[in-house]
């Protein structure tokens, strides 16, 4: 293998940033990397550490461990509450950074994303090379990158690049080789999380000796199917530098709105500030006229951390009340005061169709009417053009809080 | 984060040798009606204290005035 050399096959180029979400829940507080860090479990999730920092990992820690486990290695771990909703926007913006260039790009967990370099050779001086430095200027930040000819050799190798500097491309043939010195370890998360015995396998492949992925390579298929089922075959293709093709996400855009609250609410004020950004995401021209089928509800929390959840709809829709329904009963499972709701889609349904009734009654005609001027007036004045007051905490004794001018609901 | 509704806005007060305002925005100040204390949000390293006034000015308009008791300077309110 070599580094920045020209190969003819590998084209599937892994982006890696080792610890996106720790870096994002820590902000600015980089310095506190050089500590034994870990992300804390989520309060409504399996008590296990997220990512963890280099001097975790000494203690033996790594993701995916029991918290008390990994308190008993390291008494003096330090847990920080992990931000997903921080974590999710930045990773967004790197994935729309390489879509931008044109790759079609495959999301892993935030901090690991592949696309196939070898469409965009052309685009880029007619060498992978070229293609990699465009990927590296569009992201923009220090990244770990490598090629080869599946995900997993892609992943290896980036994993074996350093940072910022050239990309680690394991050229044709070569992917076998490549892969056999390097531990079993590397198969943690990569195998299919559905089942517990994916997650133990790699601990259960060094208690059986099996330590690298070369010896694991040299392994039977029948041998190991019969001890670990598919995950073991699975692993076995892995190992042999064989991997499933790369599956693109769609092109999305992304739409969220952001409220920000000027103390702790709960009950009826957080179901006004929910029916709030629903008004507003309704009202975003992107929208474009299109219904809801995925929607993502996230929250900052007042002490420290945040919470995110996507609530996927029975039927794609538009409705107001509808989407309130849905995604009231959601608030309810915060855990702690919060300080910051978001609402984003997360996938869009069909547009909404205009039906057509047999009757005329009265009612609908004016409606109608109305349904069009307003159409019109936010079509030359801005979507903010036409407003209502929503009331969020008529009893408060600070006045400003009472109420709110939110955009006006479509009929 | 939509428009808010009454939201405070700064105003020119003279306070009077009793520590209540002798004018606002160089209207005097006939009688004040009612004050009152607003302290919240004492527990977020965010406090929220205002001294409210309900004044007639000289006249005959009623106006709304507050004290922001953390940063020391007055707002008019309507709606309070």
């Amino acid at each position: 293998m070599s580094s920045e050399t020209a190969p003819a096959a590998p084209s599937v180029t892994c982006i890696l940033i080792p610890r996106f979400e720790l870096l994002a829940a820590l902000g600015e507080r980089h310095e506190l990397l050089m500590e034994p860090l870990a992300l804390a479990p989520q309060p409504d999730r399996e008590q296990v550490v997220g990512e963890v920092s280099g001097s975790a990992e000494a203690y033996g820690i790594h993701p995916g461990m029991r918290l008390g486990e990994a308190l008993s290695r390291c008494p003096g771990l330090r847990l920080i509450a992990a931000d997903p909703d921080r974590a999710a926007t930045a990773w967004e913006s790197v994935l729309s950074a390489l879509e931008q260039i044109g790759a079609g790009v495959e999301p892993g967990r935030p901090g690991e994303a592949y696309f196939e370099a070898g469409s965009l050779r052309r685009l880029y001086g007619g060498r992978l090379e070229g293609v990699i430095a465009r990927a590296r200027r569009a992201i923009g930040t220090t990244t770990r990158i490598g090629a080869g000819r599946s995900r997993f050799c892609s992943f290896a190798a980036a994993g074996r690049a350093r940072p910022g500097r050239g990309a680690q491309i394991v050229p044709a043939g070569a992917a076998r080789a490549f892969l056999a010195p390097l531990p079993v370890g590397l198969l943690r998360a990569r195998l299919p999380a559905a089942s517990t015995r994916s997650a133990d396998l790699p601990t259960a492949l060094e208690r059986l000796g099996v330590r690298t992925l070369g010896a694991l390579a040299a392994l039977g298929a029948p041998e190991l199917a019969d001890r670990f089922g598919r995950p073991g075959l699975y692993a076995r293709e892995l190992a042999h530098g064989l991997d499933t093709p790369l599956r693109p996400r769609p092109l999305r855009e992304s739409l969220v709105e952001r409220l920000d609250l000027p103390e702790a609410v709960s009950g009826f004020q957080l179901d006004q500030m929910l029916t709030l950004l629903i008004d507003r995401l309704l009202a975003r021209p992107e929208r474009d006229g299109r219904s809801f089928r995925k929607l993502r509800l996230g929250a900052r929390f007042v002490e420290q951390g945040a919470w995110r959840h996507e609530v996927t709809l029975r039927q794609a829709s538009a409705d107001r009340d509808r989407l309130r329904l849905s995604l009231s009963p959601k608030l309810a499972e915060l855990p702690a005061p919060i300080e910051q709701l978001s609402l984003g889609i997360a996938a869009f349904g069909p547009p909404v169709a205009d039906q057509i009734g047999f009757e005329s009654h009265d009612g609908s005609e004016r409606r109608r009417k109305l349904t069009e001027a307003l159409r019109q007036v936010r079509a030359t004045a801005g979507s903010e053009s036409v407003l209502r007051v929503l009331e969020l905490d008529p009893g408060s004794r600070v006045p400003e809080r009472r109420a709110l001018l939110t955009p006006f609901p479509e009929l | 984060m939509g428009k808010r509704l009454y939201r405070p806005r700064p105003a020119s007060v003279e306070l009077g040798p009793a520590g209540v305002p002798a004018t606002i925005a160089g209207r005097e100040v006939e009688s004040v009606l009612e004050q009152w204390l607003v302290e919240d949000r004492w527990w977020n390293g965010r406090p929220l204290r205002r001294r409210y006034f309900q004044l007639t000015t000289a006249g005959g308009a009623d106006a709304i005035v507050f004290c922001d008791l953390e940063s020391g300077r007055w707002y008019s309110q309507r709606g309070a």
